[in-house]
C-alpha cells in the first residue's frame, strides 16, 4: 500500500517539468480539436498523434495521447451541444439535453455543466484506475490460454451487442475485424496466411492504419458527400464550469461516475455505454423525469460524467489484461506497445511503476481539459466554423501522414484507403466499425489463445467450459448469443419481470 | 443489452444522409443483398482455409494447423449470413419494390464517388512516386477545395473565379507546408 502511494508520487513528480507539462496541453489541445470537429473520433485523435509522437520519449508520448483521448471526449460535447451532432460516438447521450439547452439560450450554461461534471467525473475515475489496476493484474496473472481465448470472443461478441442497433451486424463486423487479423504470418509457425504470395501483406494489416481508415477516411467520405452543411448555434451566456449545478446534482455525478468506470472495465463495449447508461439510471430515479430530452441539466450531467469516467475505467483493462475496452483505447494500447511496453498480466511485473505513470497522465489530463474549459472554448469553436470542403481535404491529408508514418510503408496507405472505402460502404448500409477494430485487435489473441488451449487439452473442449474463469465468461458470451433468438429473450424478459414483481413485493412488504 | 436509445445522428435514421438506392441501411432488400455477399465471402474464407497447408512435414500438432481459426470465422459468417438472409426473407425482402433514388440521393452519391476518386488520386497516384510530398498534397487539397465548391449549393461558390482558385491554391499550399514542417522537421517523422 505504502510503496503504492510512493510510486504515486513518484509518478506525479516526474510530470512536473514545464515542457511535459507543455506537450500534456498540446496533446488535450488536439484531442479537443479533434473532438469538436464532427465524426472525427479519439481514436482518430490518437492514432495520428501516435505517429506524430514516436521519436519522444515513452512516457512524454503516451502522456500526449492520454491526454488527447480525454480532451477529444470532452471537446465532443461541444458540437452535441451546439450542432445536435456528438463530436465523438460518447458525447451522442449529451445531444438531447445539451441542445435543447442551447435553444433555450443556455449554450454557454451546458457547456460549462459538461466542463464540471467532465473534470469530476475523470479525477474520480482516476481513483478506480490507481486501485482497481493492482487488483484486476493479480487476477490475471490466473488467466491461460483458456481464459484469454473467451475473452476476446467476450469483447468482441458483447462490442457487437451494444455498439448500434444492430446485434447480428455488430457481431459481423466482429468476425471481419477477427478474420483480417488473420492476415500475415501467424504467430506459431510463420505460416502466411491469405496473402496470395503478395510480400507486403506478410506483415498483416497494421492496426494504426486501419484505423485511420474506419475512422478518418470513412468520416472524410461522410462529410463529403453530405450535401448539407450545418451551422452551429451562437453562445450568448458564460462557458465557465458551473460547480453550483455539480453540487446540486452531486449525487448525479457520483452514480454516473461509477457507472462509467465499470462499463469501462467490460471490454468492448466503448465509451458511449457509459453516457447512455448513466442516462438511462439518473432518468429512472430522477425527480424531473419530464425534463429528460429537453434541457434537463441532470440528463446533460448524467451523460457527461458517465463517458468521461469510463475513460479511467477503459484504461484498467488495457493495463491489467491486454485487452482494450474501445476503439481509442485499443489504439492507445498499440501506441503502448510502439514505445515498448507491453500492456497485460506481466505488466505490474515488468513495468510496476508505470500503471501510476498512467494515473498521472489522467490525472494531468484531467486538469488540462479543466484549463481549456476555464479559458478557451470560444476560440476553439472557430474551427467549426471552417467550411467542410476545406477541412476534410486536410484531415484526409494527416490520415495519409498517419497511416505511413508508423513504419513507412506505402503499402499501408493503400491498406488505410481500402479499409477507409469499405467502412464508408459498410456504415452506409448500418453496420459500425467499433466492432471490427475489437476484432482486428483481439484477432491474434484469439487465434494464439485457442490452439494452444487445444494442445494443452490435446484436443478436448472441455477446459475451456469447466474452469471456473473460463466458465463464466463463456456462459455470459454464450447468454449473449442467445439473447438474439426470440423465444429466449422473451423467456428472460419474463424472468426478469417475475423478479423485478417479486422484489417490489417483498419491499412493499418490509415497508409496511 | 441493447443500448437504451438510438443515437441520433445515426446514419440509418436519416434517409437525407445519402442512402443511394433501395439499398437502403435498413430496408430488408439490402440486408439480403449483404446476407449473400456475407455467405460469399463466409464460404471463400472455409475453402481457402481448408486448403491451406497443414504442416504435416513439420510433425505439428494437428490442433494447431493455421487453417483452424480462419475456417471457424468463415463458418461463423456463413451461418450469420444465413441468419441476416432468413431475417430479411421474413420481412418482406423479396417483396419489397425497387424504388428510383431521389435527386438528393443521387447527389450525394455523385458526391462520395468525387470524393473517392480524389483521396485515391492523391494517396495512390500522387503519393509515392518521386512527387514531393507538400506538392502532391498541395494539388489534392486545391483541386478537392475546387471540386466541392464546384457542386455546392450556393451560385456564388459555384463559380470558377481567378480569386476562388487563388484561394485554393493558397490554402492547398499552405496546409501542406505546414503538415510537412510540422512532422517532418519539427517531430522528424518520415513522410512518402
Amino acid at each position: 500500500m505504502l510503496q503504492g502511494l510512493q510510486d504515486l508520487g513518484a509518478a506525479y513528480l516526474s510530470f512536473m517539468n514545464p515542457m511535459t507539462l507543455l506537450y500534456g496541453l498540446g496533446g488535450a489541445f488536439m484531442g479537443m480539436v479533434m473532438g469538436i470537429l464532427p465524426g472525427l473520433s479519439a481514436t482518430l485523435a490518437i492514432a495520428l498523434l501516435t505517429t506524430m509522437t514516436m521519436s519522444l520519449d515513452g512516457n512524454v508520448a503516451i502522456l500526449v495521447l492520454i491526454c488527447s483521448y480525454v480532451g477529444a471526449l470532452y471537446g465532443g460535447s461541444r458540437t452535441a451541444i451546439l450542432l445536435n451532432i456528438p463530436g465523438t460516438a460518447a458525447n451522442a447521450a449529451s445531444c438531447a439535453d445539451g441542445y435543447a439547452l442551447a435553444q433555450q439560450g443556455q449554450a454557454g450554461r451546458a457547456i460549462g455543466i459538461a466542463t464540471s461534471g467532465a473534470v469530476t467525473s475523470t479525477l474520480l475515475g482516476v481513483l478506480f484506475l490507481a486501485t482497481l489496476t493492482p487488483l484486476l493484474a493479480n487476477v490475471a496473472l490466473k488467466f491461460g490460454a483458456f481464459e484469454f481465448f473467451w475473452l476476446a470472443l467476450f469483447g468482441v461478441t458483447l462490442s457487437g451487442s451494444i455498439v448500434g442497433g444492430d446485434p447480428l451486424k455488430g457481431w459481423l463486423m466482429g468476425l471481419v475485424g477477427l478474420l483480417l487479423a488473420q492476415v500475415g504470418e501467424e504467430s506459431l509457425y510463420a505460416y502466411q496466411r491469405f496473402t496470395f504470395g503478395w510480400e507486403s501483406l506478410a506483415g498483416g494489416i497494421a492496426l494504426i492504419p486501419a484505423l485511420v481508415g474506419a475512422f478518418g477516411l470513412a468520416e472524410v467520405l461522410m462529410a463529403l458527400s453530405d450535401p448539407i452543411e450545418r451551422k452551429i448555434h451562437d453562445l450568448t451566456d458564460s462557458v465557465l464550469p458551473r460547480w453550483r449545478d455539480l453540487i446540486q446534482y452531486r449525487w448525479t455525478v457520483l452514480r454516473s461516475g461509477l457507472i462509467g468506470v465499470f462499463t469501462g472495465l467490460l471490454p468492448g463495449v466503448g465509451e458511449d455505454a457509459g453516457a447512455w447508461v448513466s442516462y438511462a439510471a439518473a432518468k429512472a430515479v430522477s425527480k424531473e423525469k419530464e425534463k429528460f430530452g429537453k434541457g434537463s441539466i441532470d440528463g446533460l450531467m448524467a451523460a457527461e460524467t458517465g463517458d468521461m469516467s469510463s475513460v479511467p475505467g477503459h484504461l484498467v483493462p488495457v493495463l491489467a489484461l491486454g485487452v482494450p475496452g474501445s476503439a481509442p483505447s485499443a489504439v492507445l494500447m498499440a501506441a503502448m506497445i510502439i514505445h515498448g511496453v507491453q500492456p497485460g498480466p506481466m505488466l505490474m511485473v515488468e513495468h510496476p511503476h508505470f500503471v501510476y505513470q498512467v494515473v498521472a497522465m489522467t490525472t494531468l489530463a484531467s486538469l488540462a481539459i479543466l484549463l481549456f474549459g476555464l479559458f478557451g472554448v470560444r476560440p476553439m469553436l472557430q474551427v467549426l466554423k471552417v467550411p467542410r470542403n476545406i477541412l476534410m481535404p486536410i484531415v484526409f491529408l494527416l490520415c495519409t501522414v498517419g497511416a505511413f508514418a508508423v513504419a513507412s510503408r506505402l503499402f499501408d496507405i493503400y491498406a488505410m484507403v481500402a479499409v477507409g472505402i469499405g467502412a464508408y460502404f459498410l456504415r452506409r448500409r448500418g453496420y459500425e466499425m467499433a466492432p471490427l477494430v475489437l476484432g482486428l485487435v483481439l484477432g491474434p489473441l484469439l487465434d494464439k489463445s485457442l490452439r494452444r488451449g487445444l494442445v494443452l487439452s490435446d484436443g478436448s473442449l472441455e477446459p475451456f467450459f469447466t474452469r471456473p474463469i473460463s466458465m463464466v465468461l463463456a456462459a455470459i458470451t454464450i447468454f449473449m448469443f442467445l439473447l438474439y433468438v426470440p423465444v429466449f429473450r422473451s423467456a428472460v424478459g419474463r424472468a426478469w419481470k417475475a423478479v423485478a414483481h417479486g422484489a417490489r413485493g417483498a419491499l412493499g412488504k418490509s415497508d409496511a | 443489452m441493447k443500448r437504451a436509445k438510438p443515437t441520433p445522428v445515426d446514419e440509418t435514421e436519416e434517409p437525407q444522409n445519402g442512402i443511394a438506392d433501395s439499398d437502403s441501411a435498413a430496408s430488408p432488400r439490402a440486408d439480403l443483398h449483404d446476407a449473400i455477399g456475407w455467405i460469399i465471402l463466409g464460404v471463400a474464407v472455409v475453402v481457402a482455409s481448408l486448403q491451406m497447408d497443414r504442416l504435416q512435414d513439420r510433425h505439428i500438432n494437428p490442433y494447431t494447423i493455421p487453417g483452424l481459426v480462419p475456417g471457424l470465422l468463415g463458418a461463423g459468417m456463413v451461418i450469420m449470413g444465413v441468419i441476416l438472409g432468413t431475417r430479411s426473407w421474413m420481412r418482406g425482402a423479396h417483396r419489397q419494390a425497387i424504388v428510383r433514388a431521389t435527386p438528393d440521393q443521387r447527389e450525394w452519391s455523385k458526391r462520395a464517388l468525387l470524393a473517392v476518386i480524389l483521396c485515391c488520386g492523391y494517396s495512390v497516384v500522387l503519393i509515392g512516386h518521386g512527387l514531393p510530398f507538400w506538392v502532391a498534397s498541395s494539388i489534392y487539397v486545391t483541386c478537392s477545395i475546387l471540386v466541392f465548391d464546384h457542386m455546392s449549393a450556393d451560385p456564388a461558390k459555384r463559380r470558377f473565379s481567378v480569386l476562388a482558385v487563388a484561394k485554393a491554391l493558397l490554402i492547398g499550399v499552405l496546409s501542406s507546408v505546414v503538415v510537412w514542417l510540422v512532422f517532418e522537421r519539427i517531430f522528424l517523422v518520415r513522410l512518402p
